[in-house]
């Protein structure tokens, strides 16, 4: 995704090694995508079909995308 | 001794060979406290032997501050993948080691030149992305 779109950076990451950023968001289970965009953030839990799994990342460039963490610290 | 078993030498440099384009992986790393950094160190030395067309440059994250910043890498081991000189955008935070490590191989196929798979209208959705958009995709080695 991040290949085709100048928009779209992707970090694959190693939940273990980085506990930080594996406790910020919540991992519990991977694989467990975090799509941040200007508008809100979005989680993807496990694997997708290609559609969805597209069609869930792109929701968060919509103004609603917000993780519910994200609202209750806001 | 290689890390990687001779059969698996041979499917990886037999996948290579289908490369088109070139692809640099910037390593960042930093000399003290990053206890896989030579571990991932390691791992990548196994592929540029495999394909002349890979190859590694390791970038200090200390040392070489702005270029860490225009690659929005903040921690080590970290892996960004380079077409020419051309940013894939794709990167690999932790060592790449188990799954990973395919992860990594398929990452480098397709910035390589091999076709992502995406379908045509699925790549046109995502070309037409206009404002930035960050995916974190946490797993693990096993």
């Amino acid at each position: 995704m991040a290949f085709v779109s100048p928009s779209i950076t992707a970090y694959a990451v190693e939940a273990t090694e980085y506990p930080d950023l594996a406790r910020k968001y919540h991992v519990s289970g991977v694989p467990k995508t975090v799509v941040s965009g200007d508008d809100g953030e979005i989680e993807i839990l496990g694997a997708l079909p290609q559609d969805a799994y597209i069609d869930q990342a792109l929701s968060a460039l919509s103004p609603t995308a917000l993780h519910e963490d994200t609202k209750a610290t806001k | 001794m290689s890390l990687i078993a001779p059969a698996d030498q041979d499917k990886l440099r037999e996948a290579f060979n289908e490369m088109t384009s070139p692809v640099r992986l910037l390593f960042f790393t930093q000399t003290l406290d990053c206890e896989t950094c030579l571990q991932t160190r390691q791992i990548l030395d196994e592929l540029p032997p495999l394909s002349d067309k890979i190859w590694i440059e390791e970038v200090n994250l200390v040392l070489e501050s702005d270029k860490a910043r225009q690659y929005a890498i903040d921690r080590v081991p970290a892996i960004a993948l380079v077409s020419g000189e051309k940013d894939s955008r794709i990167r690999f935070l932790g060592t790449p080691a188990g799954y990973e490590f395919v992860s990594l191989i398929q990452a480098i196929l397709l910035v390589g030149g091999r076709p992502s798979g995406l379908t045509e209208e699925n790549r046109k959705r995502l070309a037409a992305v206009d404002k930035p958009l960050t995916m974190q995709v946490f797993t693990t080695p096993t």
